[in-house]
């Protein structure tokens, strides 16, 4: 494929041409030219080179097709050299032969001859006549005249100030201005134009409404969503950090490079500096695969194959956000058009081989947060550790079991729907974090009786889903003695302390004490009962029976080693209340607690004495670490790239271990070739594909080594990808038109001295001011011309390629809306947070629906600016969908501009829009000339006679809102000139 | 559209970006005039079985299962699967007849599909990438098993464009109560220009098509003021595009309300089935009670209305001249099951589901058989991938993205052969080496709709993109 080439760029080329094989390796020439296409898997032609014997029709087609004038092959590339051909005629002679056990692979990589590859020149004009022109307001009109010229093209007049100020508020702001601030610039202007302009581009630049407009831009790029996509599509709550991590940054005007770096490795480049973590917020902000991460996990071939697809989003990301090139093209192959091969896109997944997307503090000190990462990975490992004990009595148990617990539970939740209970549920002990801790409970009698039997009764209380038995002891005796200490003739009536007892639910456990006669009764737990992650000991009830089974502890005094005395529910007094829960099934409590039984005598097999051990300890480590980590104050959160979080589902942290990245022969995570090391690909002189890292270097010197590449000086790429997307969003098409990439498969630039200037001026300022650019160009005599037709140079350049005009151009989805907003009186000003839903959440428990047609369009919380708009993946909202907005799940460089039907329909008859309209008319319906005000207020400009004419009659027989309503759908609204 | 894009799809390369913006309404496609070969078909069905529908109780008839019933399933390998760990063998939970002078045997809960059997073209040896739900989602809607690539749908309606700009050309009818694993991605048009996504229609409910009308509840929206809104809208966008020459997207603006008016009445009429004949009704499986039925139990009389309902309003959007309808079965993979990811019990759910999948399909067969549709119109039913040949937990089964069916149908599709078996199982292909993929399957439609699925590219970051990546061999067995 034949490119225009530019032919000042390309004077350091022939240094660096692709290197053919050595013309006499007839194999080598094979490797380097053929086997990209002819390898076993293309198959390009049915035609195959790998082994012998090579595989084609006819070999005398391979000489046909690599000589003459003008060969079919190699495709795509140069022409081999009359030597190499030779020695390829002599090989094909020889029978074409390919030693025993070689395997012929693709060499070529293709080299860096390419304009985007070269240094940044400092982007001269060459002629200075052309800076000397009186149209020439800057350097930036100096390069595009010199352009037009050369093309016998001249520039447009400059646009009506009245136009010019529109154009500005929505270049520099994404907001119209009001009509008031268009009046006052226009008399401003006649005055002073340079002063006046000057100050009004300072005054925008300066607001904030500045940063949220151009975030915007920035978030398309960086694919920005705020749930995971996929299946089941879960919300990310603490996705938003990053978001005002973006606006912040652009409207603190911060340097380029180091908001490159920080978004790369800003927690290792900038400790103690919470945007150095909350930008990492990059890393993490496309969409995630939950289900084959968090159910299904690294240990099987799907999730690996989920987390070699993620490491792709991250590497894809990085490259075409703040480079401009697709890296992502070498997962399979070496790239086939820039030089990227696959060791260089391997090492890429190298650099991010320990991160894995998650909820990230970062507002504390350094310090306590390391100690807050090492306890949630603590925690995990004891939870997962608790977890495998679990797992493995479940397995040990097999179906018997199985089939018991499900029976269990079944019961269970039978029983619950039968439940009679009083508020008053019985005694409960204080909360403790280890369940082998001792507590226990008493009741003083009054004086010594003779007891028959005694029955405890569990208490009943949904929390954490308990129900019934809700903090019955798993281990306790039941004793009676003389005095209220229990030194005195203490005897034990019930010793069930050696194993786990099963839970009773509420139940009675009746005890036959046979006539022992005490005045003082006391259940001691050994072991606790599960809360939620902490331990309790609670009854419903102790009764005490006599022979005539009269209950001798009703009413009788409650001591406890401690309890919560708590409203109505609970206390020491509720457990001799006369007062439980009953009910339910009996005939199913009775299997219940015969089960439960089965189920404790089965456990007691299966969880030997080093099982029990082993689980104590973990939950004592448990309970030590949660204390730990409450202690420590909890800071915020951002979805960001992580390695030290708690482990959720199957996803582990790696806790900054990387994994092993092989290179993956056609990216298959089945055909593993070479053990690869953290690098990037040399694209300039001087780079080297692996980094300089030691044997021990951690994770995070990884990543700061490619936020390094990415901010070098030298980097032929960030600094055009940066000032080229800023042009694409002044002008309305890049200097280089496909701004994710600057290489072969891309376009040329149709500027590239302009480019290189803008470049040289962004890296070399030493504040790195994407502020300072945005003034050369919206200061520029180019930016201010007039967006008028021209037949005789649209017959020249149609598309105006040379900039002989400004282009008209159409709002963006969100500045449509935040428009309407702004223009009927309703926006919101509230910047930053969490963001806004326009839509209800419906079934949130598995797969969310989001529901936008149930949102309240009145609701002020939704009439904030679009940038605060949650952004879902699985289901994108329609009305700005149709407005070709960006979706999340790819990066987006550039909007679609579509024009259609069922855009109109959505402009009329969307609710937001219908009740847009009515505020409108509400807004205006009080001034002298509504029509006019309304109208003004859409398009910056008082409506000429016959429109006001027809406007109004039309608002006479409809009502204003409906004319507000067609106001809202002039394509002067629409379209900024 | 990026202008980049256009330039390239237009074949420019090697002059400026851009091109004159002169019919931004037009509904040609990229490819109207200049097909690659001469058309068997001019539309596409794709009928969808959210949750992954299983092959061995519906089509892929297995007597080896039969004969193992029960006992521990043991295909000689250890397997991984997405849930649980393998159970016993189990057979389909329905019988299989025989069917048409093809004898294809189908199962009974899909029994309404038997008398068209002689129009099937099966393929039982399709084989995924992985078992999850999105990534398989996705790979039989976009051909990629990551987000980012144009549906199926979106490409086709890229590359031929609508036979009426009254309607739009890929329209997509989900299942009312929720949408499948990655919602709107499954018919977003990603990187091609976005009026070839896919739009939502919702047969039966109270707006089928959003913001067709102005919202029922508005208190100053009256048709007379919407229509003589419309009339001044045009005059005044009309003074604004005459003073700004050489712009047409300012004429196509202009254009585009008047085609949303007449979008209004063609969708409206399109929707109607009310005046459709009884036997019709009948012959789709609509409930007397209509989309209101009780499904507070999932039921065969209700999965029968809904998903009929959808296939008669395809039928109406095809005629209408509508290129691709996509028909989804099943919602998200939540609880209660209204999807066929049985994994807990496949006769509780898959019975419903596949008798009112089978009724309405049949219907649409047969329906577009009468009319002299079904000559130039392919439908494709697929689903995310297939299910074990063994149980989950007894009564249930788990995920096999080893192998699965899809079955094709009209529009050039040679009916009543099977082609690539399964294995004695329905685990994996009878011939590991030679399974059928996706790719195949989109390769094939496409061939059948005149277009080399090679040759039908758009460059997204550097890359030449197509429906079947680097795939795809059109499926010659099957094209009549």
């Amino acid at each position: 494929m034949k490119f225009p080439l530019l032919p000042s760029l390309f004077a350091a080329a022939s240094a660096v041409l692709p290197v053919h094989g050595a013309a006499d390796d007839p194999l080598a020439i094979l490797e380097q030219n053929c086997l990209s296409c002819h390898n076993a898997h293309d198959a390009k032609g049915d035609v195959v080179f790998e082994t012998a014997p090579i595989q084609i029709d006819d070999l005398s087609q391979i000489l046909d097709s690599i000589s003459g004038p003008d060969p079919e092959m190699p495709k795509d590339r140069d022409a081999l050299s009359a030597a190499e051909v030779a020695t390829l005629a002599k090989w094909i002679e020889a029978g074409a032969p390919i030693p025993e056990g070689r395997v012929l692979k693709d060499t070529y990589v293709p080299g860096r001859d390419w304009w985007s590859l070269q240094p940044i020149e400092q982007g001269q004009v060459a002629d200075a006549t052309h800076s000397n022109d009186p149209w020439v307001k800057n350097e930036i009109d100096a390069f595009v005249l010199a352009k037009l010229r050369e093309k016998n093209l001249a520039p447009s007049p400059e646009a009506e100030p009245r136009v010019l100020v529109r154009r500005l508020y929505y270049d520099l702001t994404g907001l119209p201005p009001q009509p008031e601030e268009i009046d006052a610039f226009v008399t401003d202007y006649a005055r002073d134009p340079e002063g006046t302009w000057a100050a009004l581009v300072d005054r925008l630049l300066a607001s904030p409404n500045y940063g949220e407009h151009w975030a915007r831009h920035w978030l398309d790029v960086a694919r920005y969503g705020e749930t995971h996509g996929y299946d089941k599509d879960k919300p990310r709550p603490n996705a938003w950090p990053y978001r005002d991590y973006v606006i912040r940054s652009l409207n603190d005007d911060k340097p380029w490079s180091r908001f490159v770096r920080e978004q790369i490795a800003g927690d290792v480049l900038f400790p103690g500096d919470p945007d150095g973590i909350v930008a990492l917020g990059f890393i993490a902000a496309g969409p995630w695969d939950f289900i084959a991460h968090y159910e299904v996990g690294e240990k099987k071939v799907d999730g690996r194959i989920a987390k070699h697809m993620d490491r792709d989003d991250m590497v894809s990301a990085t490259f075409n956000a703040f480079m401009s090139t697709t890296v992502q093209c070498a997962q399979c192959h070496h790239h086939k058009f820039d030089p990227v091969s696959m060791e260089d896109y391997y090492r890429l997944h190298a650099v991010f081989a320990a991160v894995d997307r998650a909820p990230r503090v970062y507002d504390l000190d350094p310090e306590v947060q390391r100690k807050r990462e090492r306890l949630s990975v603590e925690i995990g490992k004891a939870e997962g550790a608790i977890k495998t004990l679990d797992q493995r009595i479940k397995n040990e148990g097999g179906p018997e079991l199985a089939r018991l617990r499900e029976r269990i539970g079944v019961l269970k939740k039978a029983g619950a729907e039968g439940v009679k209970k009083d508020p008053a549920y019985g005694y409960h002990s204080q909360i403790v974090k280890s369940p082998d801790t001792e507590k226990w409970v008493q009741v003083d009698l009054g004086e010594p009786v003779a007891i028959e039997a005694i029955e405890l009764i569990g208490a009943h209380d949904e929390f954490g889903g308990i129900g019934a038995g809700f903090g019955f002891p798993v281990r306790y005796r039941v004793e009676v003695a003389d005095n209220l200490d229990f030194t005195e003739n203490r005897r034990v009536i019930a010793d069930r302390t050696d194993a786990d007892q099963a839970n009773p639910g509420i139940a009675p456990v009746r005890l036959a004490a046979k006539g022992e006669t005490a005045r003082y009764l006391r259940v001691t737990a050994t072991r606790l009962a599960e809360r939620k992650n902490d331990y309790i000991l609670a009854l419903g009830e102790i009764r005490v029976l006599d022979e005539a089974k009269t209950n001798l502890a009703a009413g009788r005094s409650v001591g406890a080693l401690d309890s919560i005395e708590q409203g109505v529910r609970w206390g020491r007094k509720n457990l001799v209340d006369e007062k439980f829960a009953t009910g339910g099934d009996p005939a199913a409590a009775r299997e219940l607690a015969e089960l439960l039984e089965k189920e404790r005598a089965l456990l007691a097999k299966i969880d030997t004495p080093e099982m029990r051990d082993e689980r104590a300890a973990h939950e004592a480590n448990l309970a030590k670490l949660r204390e730990q980590l409450g202690a420590l104050p909890e800071g915020k959160l951002v979805y960001a790239a992580a390695t030290h979080f708690r482990k959720f589902g199957n996803v582990v942290p790696t806790e900054g271990q990387p994994r092993e990245i092989h290179l993956l022969q056609r990216g298959d995570i089945g055909s593993p070739g070479d053990l690869m090391h953290p690098g990037a690909p040399a694209l300039w002189d001087g780079g080297t594909p692996e980094f300089d890292l030691s044997k021990d270097a951690t994770e995070g010197e990884a990543r700061a080594a490619l936020a390094n590449y990415l901010a070098d000086p030298a980097n032929p790429l960030t600094w055009r990808s940066v000032v080229n997307r800023l042009w694409l969003h002044h002008f309305g098409r890049g200097i280089v038109d496909s701004p994710n990439d600057f290489g072969r498969m891309g376009m040329a630039p149709t500027h590239p001295e302009l480019l290189d200037f803008l470049a040289a001026k962004l890296r070399n300022d030493p504040d790195q001011s994407l502020k300072a650019i945005h003034r050369l160009i919206v200061t520029s005599a180019t930016w201010r011309q007039a967006s008028a037709h021209d037949p005789e140079r649209a017959a020249v350049d149609a598309n105006n390629a040379y900039y002989w005009r400004a282009n008209r151009r159409r709002l963006s989805a969100e500045e449509l809306r935040d428009s309407v907003l702004f223009v009927a009186g309703k926006l919101n000003p509230e910047r930053g947070g969490p963001s806004f839903q326009d839509f209800v959440i419906e079934k949130p428990q598995h797969s969310p629906h989001y529901q936008y047609h149930l949102y309240d369009p009145d609701d002020p919380k939704t009439q904030r600016r679009s940038i605060y708009r949650m952004i879902v993946r699985s289901k994108t909202q329609p009305f700005l969908t149709t407005l070709d907005c960006a979706d999340p799940s790819q990066m987006v460089a550039k909007r679609d501009e579509t024009t259609t039907a069922l855009q109109a329909l959505a402009l009329l008859n969307n609710p937001f829009m219908e009740t847009m309209a009515g505020h409108l008319a509400e807004r205006v319906e009080s001034n002298p000339d509504p029509i006019t005000a309304a109208f003004n207020r859409a398009t910056g400009r008082a409506p000429h006679a016959n429109e006001r004419a027809a406007l109004a009659a039309y608002a006479k027989t409809h009502g204003l809102a409906n004319a507000c309503r067609v106001i809202l759908n002039l394509s002067e609204f629409a379209y900024v000139d | 559209m990026s202008i980049e894009r256009r330039h390239f799809l237009a074949g420019l390369a090697g002059t400026f970006p851009g091109m004159a913006l002169t019919d931004l309404l037009a509904r040609d496609g990229v490819l109207s005039g200049t097909l690659h070969r001469p058309p068997r078909a001019k539309r596409v069905v794709q009928l969808f079985m959210a949750g992954a529908a299983s092959h061995v109780d519906l089509f892929d008839h297995k007597p080896q299962l039969v004969k193992e019933h029960g006992q521990q399933w043991d295909p000689g390998e250890e397997v991984e699967l997405f849930q649980s760990t393998p159970g016993a063998s189990m057979k389909s939970v329905w019988d299989f007849q025989r069917y048409g002078n093809c004898g294809k045997a189908i199962s009974d809960v899909v029994a309404p599909l038997g008398e068209v059997a002689d129009d099937l073209a099966f393929v039982h040896n399709i084989v995924g990438k992985t078992g999850v739900h999105s990534q398989g989602t996705l790979l039989q809607t976009t051909g990629f098993n990551r987000p980012g690539f144009p549906s199926a749908g979106s490409w086709v309606s890229y590359a031929l464009g609508s036979e009426n700009e009254n309607l739009p050309s890929f329209v997509v009818l989900p299942d009312h109560r929720g949408l499948a694993s990655n919602g709107t991605k499954n018919w977003s048009s990603m990187f091609l220009p976005a009026e070839h996504q896919g739009t939502v229609i919702r047969p039966g409910a109270a707006t089928p098509i959003d913001d067709l009308f102005p919202p029922e509840d508005s208190d100053y929206i009256t048709p007379a003021a919407d229509r003589d809104g419309l009339a001044l809208l045009e005059k005044l966008n009309s003074g604004y595009a005459t003073a700004r020459p050489g712009d047409s997207r300012l004429t196509a603006r202009i254009r585009s309300y008047e085609l949303a008016a007449r979008m209004q009445l063609s969708a409206t009429e399109a929707l109607d089935v009310s005046k459709e004949p009884q036997y019709i009704k009948d012959l789709y499986g609509l409930a007397p009670e209509g989309p209101g039925v009780d499904d507070t139990e999932i039921n065969v009389k209700a999965e029968t209305e809904f998903f009929g309902r959808k296939c008669l309003v395809a039928r109406r959007l095809l005629e209408r001249g509508v290129r691709f309808v996509q028909i989804w079965s099943g919602n998200d993979n939540g609880f209660p099951r209204r999807n066929w990811d049985s994994h807990e019990n496949i006769e509780r759910d898959h019975g419903p589901l596949a008798r009112g999948m089978a009724v309405g399909a049949a219907g649409l067969i047969k329906d577009l058989k009468q009319r002299g549709m079904l000559d130039d119109t392919v439908i494709l039913w697929t689903t995310e991938f297939g299910r074990m040949p063994c149980a989950q937990r007894g009564v249930g089964r788990d995920h096999n993205p080893f192998v699965f069916t899809n079955w094709l149908c009209g529009g050039g599709i040679r009916g009543g052969v099977t082609h690539g078996e399964s294995d004695q199982w329905g685990f994996k292909p009878l011939d590991p080496d030679n399974p059928t993929q996706v790719y195949d399957i989109h390769a094939t439609v496409l061939h059948l709709l005149g277009i080399d699925h090679e040759r039908l590219t758009v460059r997204h970051n550097s890359i030449d993109r197509r429906l079947t990546d680097v795939h795809g061999h059109v499926i010659r067995e099957i094209v009549a």
